[in-house]
């Protein structure tokens, strides 16, 4: 079994990998020879089933194993792979390996990056800049600081990041499977990640705030530690965010959404026969609504950072799926998705 | 008045900057004057750091005038609280957005004691707005402890910029608590590797466990990044991370080369960087290779060693022999050691004949990570300080006598690289760095002071003509061996 790539796009790689760190601490990576695919099931909250072409990432590829498919499964530990992105974010070069120490696997992170004399940052001002060559015109008593210094040759440096990891057996991972929706009633693109997460997370507090002061008038009475919030949309390109408790019930609308055509040859219905054709001909007041978990929608956002396409699809009183696709920075154009399930309420 | 002297605005920063640093180790500082000098010392609680800040009198001061009294002829010396004088030293914001200009102008400091008169430290910050702070503090009459480092015992030296290093030190992860300094078998790079031995410790084979390591961090730097570098070939150096960045945090500030000096596990390593008027020291305990020795060992006669060595720890005097920390080299009788250590001293990227050649890294036990700093202001978040939030156990410090996590003291057999003197007015004693933290929080070093520790050998350095960091010791070990204070 061997893995062995370069690194690319590492500023993608690690929004990712800080996307879906914040969802759960530990992902299944699966390897093969076209795509690598991140999944993350936290016991309770959203699942991610994270699907890239190789070349969105990986550079100089190689991959090698004696399961079918020439596939390797790992279980992968998020927040060390995210501080190991980060070492390596600004660096010439950076390698990824799957290694042993020790008797235990890694993946190992080779790092080759050369620090910045200038970004030292917090020195103090004038008097003790190392810089300066009349900093240390006399007292032969303490040590001069020759200009040579200043000159010193900056040499690469080599970071090696070992991030352990579990290897799977494919027996393992055979019983996980993405799960299965029935076609969505309504299919729109969000608007900006950022906006909406201030608004939700805005809710969310509001919720945990009346709650909490609700309970304290009643004396005791367990507070609502997971306020839901009711997301809404139509065909008609609105998207509705309403929180309601006993004394709040508040709404934000967005209008003027784009509800993208669907492919008519990726349908399994024929296009006339879709829910969402259904949901468009009933007009504008035909809302399709699921409620969520406030602080699991604000983790499910933080996948704004990837700054992404996000198109949710709403299965009415069931199921709130959104595909993030990724931004290509450069020619490549692979199926690059990441898919959020996230885990709704009934109300 | 014994002491008076004046701060700039820019002293008063750096003041505060060294006392900050002191803090991360120590709740009090010593502070010594002397015609020519100011010192500031800490020992940490654990007794594993020693740091010395020494100030020139005519260089760092805008004013200093020490005068001495009937008591204090030639020198000064009292102990403090650090936290008290952070809050005096502070530096103020200047606000430019307001009239009045409230940062610091000047700060007269004034220490007097003696008979009939109150001990007490003044410290009158005048501010640029008018406004003159004056603040009084008490201080207690306490000798300073001084740790000596005797650099001809070490071999291994190198000096780095401490920006370069401090930079390094970002791509260290969290849950860390060790750090190895090491060279390959080439000699080609320097490595720095950050690793714990925490959570293997827990459960070392449930799956889940292996996932939990935190990140095995190695940073390579080539030999020709350093100035005065001589290592020796595949020498282990183990010191606490929390303790090194809250070094390269000052060191940062001040200087441009942080310089060390250290010679084998499981002895003293020495930091040191200058700025404009101030020496900055730090003295570190290195974790040992046998502070683990009951753990396994695969090498047979590391393990004879080890179990020699166990025995033998029962005794203080003889115990934890700091010069077999080398496993197998242990069995080498004293000439070897003697040749070998000239050899280390001489160019030694490769190890003597005589040095047996052993797989070292595969031998050595996991080492004890060293004591936890009393406070850890890491500069780094998601620092993980659990051990911090643990109830107190006041039977902790009885039962490390076990063999198992004895503490580290200093071979009395063998010269000695480093000695702590503790000069006072009628005798000198000698106290040990120790290993294996007292978690005891009532101990201080005071708790100390009083116990007589022997020490055979006392090695002066020459007397330095000019001005050097630190302090020597006032009376020879031996002088005072007639009082009967040591064991014979």
């Amino acid at each position: 079994m061997r893995f062995k790539t370069d690194l690319k796009n590492i500023r993608t790689f690690s929004k990712l990998t800080a996307a879906l760190n914040s969802l759960e601490k530990i992902a299944w990576v699966r390897l093969d020879d076209d795509t690598v695919r991140f999944t993350v099931i936290p016991d309770t909250g959203s699942q991610v089933w994270a699907s890239l072409s190789v070349d969105l990432i990986f550079d100089n590829y190689h991959l090698q194993s004696a399961e079918a498919n020439n596939t390797i499964n790992l279980e992968l530990p998020l927040g060390p792979l995210q501080r190991a992105l980060k070492s390596a974010a600004n660096s010439n070069h950076a390698n990824l390996r799957l290694t042993k120490r020790d008797g235990i696997p890694m993946l190992s992170m080779t790092i080759h990056t050369i620090t910045k004399e200038a970004a030292g940052g917090g020195g103090r001002s004038s008097t003790y800049d190392p810089d300066d060559p009349f900093a240390a015109e006399t007292s032969d008593i303490f040590q001069q600081e020759s200009l040579e210094l200043t000159m010193k040759r900056e040499r690469e440096k080599v970071i090696t990041q070992d991030i352990p990891v579990r290897v799977l057996h494919p027996d393992t991972v055979e019983t996980i499977m993405q799960p299965k929706v029935r076609e969505p009633d309504v299919h729109i693109q969000l608007p900006p990640l950022l906006q909406l997460k201030a608004i939700s997370d805005r809710f969310t507090k509001l919720a945990l705030t009346a709650a909490a002061s609700a309970s304290a008038g009643r004396s005791g009475g367990a507070a609502n530690a997971n306020p839901k919030l009711e997301l809404s949309a139509n065909m008609h390109g609105s998207l509705r965010l309403r929180l309601v408790t006993d004394t709040l019930d508040i709404t934000s609308v967005w209008d003027g959404l784009d509800n993208p055509e669907l492919d008519p040859s990726q349908l399994a219905v024929p296009l006339d026969e879709h829910p969402s054709t259904r949901f468009r001909l009933a007009g504008a007041d035909k809302w399709a609504t699921v409620r969520v978990d406030g602080k699991d929608w604000s983790r499910v956002l933080s996948v704004g950072r990837l700054e992404g396409r996000v198109i949710a699809c709403f299965s009415d009183d069931h199921a709130l799926i959104l595909y993030v696709y990724v931004p290509h920075y450069d020619d490549a154009s692979g199926e690059d998705c990441v898919t959020y399930y996230v885990s709704s309420y009934s109300s | 008045m014994v002491l008076n002297f004046t701060l700039s605005e820019e002293g008063v920063a750096v003041f505060h900057d060294a006392l900050a640093c002191m803090f991360k180790f120590s709740d009090d500082v010593c502070l010594e004057a002397r015609k020519e000098k100011l010192t500031l010392t800490t020992l940490n609680i654990s007794k594993s750091a020693y740091i010395c800040f020494t100030f020139a009198a005519n260089r760092f001061f805008s004013r200093y005038n020490f005068e001495g009294n009937a008591q204090y002829r030639d020198r000064f010396f009292c102990q403090l609280y650090i936290k008290s004088l952070l809050s005096v030293f502070r530096t103020r914001q200047g606000d430019p957005s307001r009239d009045k200009d409230a940062s610091i102008e000047r700060c007269d400091v004034a220490i007097d004691d003696g008979p009939g008169k109150k001990s007490r430290l003044v410290a009158r910050i005048a501010c640029r707005n008018g406004i003159t702070a004056s603040h009084s503090l008490a201080f207690e009459p306490k000798a300073p402890t001084h740790a000596k480092f005797d650099k001809t015992q070490a071999g291994n030296h190198w000096s780095i910029s401490s920006r370069t290093l401090r930079q390094l030190m970002d791509h260290f992860g969290p849950g860390i608590e060790l750090l190895d300094i090491n060279t390959d078998e080439e000699n080609r790079v320097v490595n720095f590797t950050c690793f714990t031995e925490k959570s293997q410790k827990r459960n070392a084979n449930s799956n889940e466990a292996v996932l939990k390591k935190p990140l095995h961090t190695n940073i390579a730097v080539e030999m020709d990044e350093f100035d005065d570098v001589q290592v020796q070939g595949k020498l282990h150096i183990i010191i606490s991370v929390k303790d090194f960045r809250a070094i390269l945090q000052h060191a940062q500030l001040t200087s441009g080369d942080l310089n060390t000096t250290y010679s084998d596990p499981g002895r003293p390593m020495k930091l040191s960087y200058s700025g404009d008027g101030i020496i900055c020291e730090f003295i570190l305990m290195t974790v040992g290779e046998k502070d683990a020795n009951t753990q396994k060992h695969k090498n047979p006669r590391a393990n004879t060693a080890a179990a020699a060595a166990a025995n033998s720890g029962r005794n203080p005097q003889t115990g934890l022999d700091s010069g077999s920390h080398r496993g197998s080299s242990v069995l080498a009788n004293n000439d070897n050691q003697q040749s070998q250590r000239q050899q280390q001293q001489q160019k030694t990227p490769t190890r003597g004949p005589l040095a047996p050649r052993q797989p070292q890294f595969e031998i050595r036990p996991p080492p004890m990570p060293p004591p936890a700093t009393a406070r850890s202001d890491s500069l780094f978040v998601g620092q993980d300080d659990d051990q911090l939030w643990e109830p107190v156990n006041p039977d902790e410090d009885d039962e490390e006598d076990d063999a198992d996590n004895a503490r580290l003291e200093w071979n009395t057999t063998a010269n000695e690289p480093v000695i702590l003197h503790i000069p006072t007015s009628n005798s000198s004693t000698t106290c040990k760095l120790t290993k294996g933290a007292p978690q005891n929080p009532s101990l201080r070093i005071s708790s100390y002071l009083p116990r007589p520790n022997a020490a055979e050998q006392t090695q002066n350095e020459s007397q330095p003509t000019h001005l050097s960091a630190g302090l020597e010791p006032t009376q020879r070990l031996s002088e005072v061996r007639r009082f009967g204070l040591f064991s014979p």
